[in-house]
């Protein structure tokens, strides 16, 4: 039987988008201003419910919002995916909308986060993130008009729904890689930028990067901002891509997920986060039984195979740790121009000139 | 009115939350791990003590001689194996780490590993035999008295386990507290919590003391998991659903503080079922939002005061209302 790729990559392209943006925002504040922002997950959820919230409502009031079917069920989902197959504009229109209120919507809670940042660090802020995420959680399946609680808020179309079947998720696969090759080249940039090094000086030593004037607070608030307004915009992609929100979709081994890819790939090095991704993608969709059947592989495990994909986080994170430390791609020193030159003067060449006669 | 019935559920409960908490306290003051893997050793425990008594299988007759020796074995092996798998991961993972200097936030993410290793690995050992949701063969039940009615107190019914699990959580922590005032081992790991380095130049044998540490935690956990899955069936996950509560108790308390983690329990076990039945009927607060409880607590502890309960007096309590309420005074003045 031939492997339907056409169906299984653009699945794994958005998968693997979607979490490199999410890897991208932890290591942004972990690796490189050391805050261990295990409530990843907690502005993940906040970009999804701000994204499907925002996106059914007006596709609702734009599809004439019928009192007689339920809003929040399946005929009035298929309202909103046969009103966003008719009008590319008013979906397309909407999908940015929601992208960008998710960024700002998320980058506002995340730097609330940054209030028990500058009280705890290390284990104790970790330990109060993972709490804050967990809170969000029970919050979400109780709260009805958030997200539908329980039961979910479906009906959420596919921002290419109006092209043909199979084309409308190669498109949005597409661009999902796009946004992250964007997020990613922005996280280099932030990275190597004088705020990344302000990032690196308060990570290792904030007493030091205090004493030379440096407003660590301010970085930490900063930090926090923008690597949440990045998780909401994953979270923003997942809605659009699994085009319903679900508030138990959001565990915390989503958060646990990106710190295993972090620490796969290497803490503060972006190159080592993009395998650390690719790697856990591709973990992820092994131990799924569609895609075993995509494959052409017919087994029937007297298990779930999901059980399998987290033994496998499990065991990364803790082989990981005892013998590579520091990950596949160990940290490097910044790269800036100065820098670039300063490892030039190094090379044999200048070695060679002749020697100045100092008489 | 607070009715009884639940008035006994919140003990019960408290006093679980504190027998299990306890081991996670002990690893924190002696190791310096916030060990997220100890879920899964009150999951190993729970269903040890339940396949043990389905092992033992017809010979389990209520009341009978068969019942007794399979309660004793099942309880036994809990503290055993969970014992052994605590040992276990502590030789394996975290000492190795610990060796190098590791700090405690590479630590709590390694032990979410080991966590992850331990709860899907007995997942995928128990699925092929359909024990994913099992319930151990002796049942929570009632007492009967010899004239045949149920033992009740105020009108509510005292089971087995309610008679069985708070002797036996008072009955630990007065060990627990001779363990730590009374025995060298005992105070090697008090001398070895406050003070590691110290505690080695003394000659304190810290490495026996610290595997000491993590039998005890390993088995308390399991003691508890054995208790809480005669309460409710249990799951793979469950030990993970209840983790967050035995943080808050052990939060709550300070962290490292031995009563602090045994008030902490009960805070905790009150909270969630008394409290929660107070906002139900004071302000409609729905049910569900009961896993919300132990959250805030954690949340509003580390924020308002890390070092949890212990050392609080009432003067410092009046105190720190009257200098908050100072605070408030001038925005109040201004609206």
């Amino acid at each position: 039987m031939a492997v339907d790729f056409s169906f299984l990559l653009p699945l794994l392209a958005t998968s693997f988008g979607i979490y490199l943006i999410l890897a991208l925002s932890f290591n942004l504040e972990y690796g490189y201003a050391g805050q261990p922002n295990l409530g990843k997950v907690f502005f993940y959820s906040v970009g999804a419910y701000a994204a499907g919230a925002i996106t059914t409502r007006v596709l609702w009031a734009l599809a004439g919002a019928p009192a007689n079917v339920a809003f929040m069920q399946a005929p009035g989902a298929a309202i909103r995916q046969a009103f966003a197959r008719s009008n590319p504009g008013a979906i397309l229109g909407l999908f940015v909308v929601s992208l960008l209120a998710a960024a700002v919507i998320g980058a506002a809670v995340g730097y609330l986060a940054a209030y028990p940042a500058l009280r705890l660090r290390g284990d104790f802020l970790a330990i109060v993130l993972i709490a804050v995420g967990e809170a969000g959680r029970v919050f979400g399946r109780n709260y009805e008009p958030l997200a539908g609680g329980v039961f979910g808020l479906p009906g959420v179309p596919n921002p290419f729904a109006w092209l043909p079947a199979r084309a409308d998720y190669a498109a949005y696969a597409i661009l999902v890689l796009a946004i992250a090759a964007g997020m990613y080249l922005f996280a280099v940039r932030l990275s190597n930028s004088p705020f990344g090094r302000l990032l690196k000086s308060i990570r290792d030593d904030e007493l030091a990067a205090s004493v030379y004037g440096k407003d660590a607070p301010r970085a930490k608030g900063h930090i926090l901002a923008i690597g949440s307004g990045m998780a909401a915009v994953a979270g923003a992609l997942y809605v659009f891509y699994v085009q319903q929100v679900y508030a138990d979709d959001f565990i915390p081994l989503i958060s646990f997920a990106a710190v295993t890819m972090v620490i796969l790939g290497g803490v503060a090095n972006h190159k080592g986060t993009l395998v650390g991704a690719a790697f856990m993608t591709l973990v992820d969709f092994v131990t799924r039984p569609v895609f075993l059947a995509i494959l052409g592989i017919n087994w029937q495990p007297p298990f779930d195979l999901n059980y399998v994909r987290y033994l496998v986080t499990g065991l990364i994170i803790v082989l990981v740790l005892l013998f590579r430390p520091k990950g596949l791609l160990a940290e490097r020193p910044v790269d800036t121009v100065a820098m670039r030159v300063a490892q030039s003067w190094k090379t044999p060449a200048t070695v060679d000139e002749p020697a100045r006669d100092d008489s | 009115m607070v009715d009884v019935a639940d008035l006994f559920q919140s003990v019960l409960i408290g006093s679980l939350y504190a027998l299990m908490a306890l081991g996670l306290t002990l690893t924190y003051a002696v190791a310096k791990i916030p060990n997220f893997a100890h879920a899964e050793y009150v999951t190993v425990g729970a269903y040890t003590a339940a396949l043990v008594t389905i092992a033992f299988g017809g010979a389990i007759t209520l009341g009978g001689s068969g019942a007794a020796a399979a309660i004793v074995a099942a309880f036994a092996l809990a503290f055993v194996v969970a014992a052994a798998i605590a040992l276990l991961s502590d030789e394996l993972v975290f000492r190795p780490l610990f060796r190098r200097a590791a700090t405690s936030l590479h630590l709590l993410v390694a032990s979410i590993g080991v966590g992850l290793i331990i709860r899907y690995a007995l997942s995928l050992l128990v699925a092929p035999y359909d024990f994913l949701v099992v319930t151990p063969r002796i049942g929570k039940d009632l007492i009967r008295l010899p004239g045949g009615e149920a033992l009740a107190v105020a009108g509510a019914p005292v089971t087995n386990l309610l008679a069985g699990a708070i002797p036996t959580t008072f009955g630990i922590v007065a060990a627990l507290y001779l363990l730590f005032t009374r025995t060298r081992i005992g105070k090697g790991m008090r001398a070895m919590a406050s003070n590691f380095d110290l505690a080695r130049v003394a000659g304190i044998k810290t490495t026996n003391i610290r595997r000491f540490t993590w039998l005890l935690a390993g088995g308390l956990a399991g003691l508890g998991g054995a208790f809480w899955i005669v309460d409710v069936p249990g799951t793979p996950e469950m030990g993970w659903g209840i983790l967050l509560w035995l943080f808050a108790a052990s939060i709550l308390g300070g962290f490292t503080s031995f009563w602090g983690t045994v008030a902490g329990g009960f805070i905790v076990g009150f909270a969630e079922n008394l409290g929660i039945s107070a906002l139900h009927d004071g302000f409609g607060v729905s049910f569900s939002y009961r896993p919300m409880i132990a959250l805030v607590i954690i949340v509003l502890v580390f924020l308002i005061r890390p070092q949890g309960i212990t050392g609080l007096t009432t003067g410092e309590l009046v105190g720190q209302i009257r200098k908050r309420l100072a605070a408030l005074r001038p925005m109040l003045e201004r609206a």
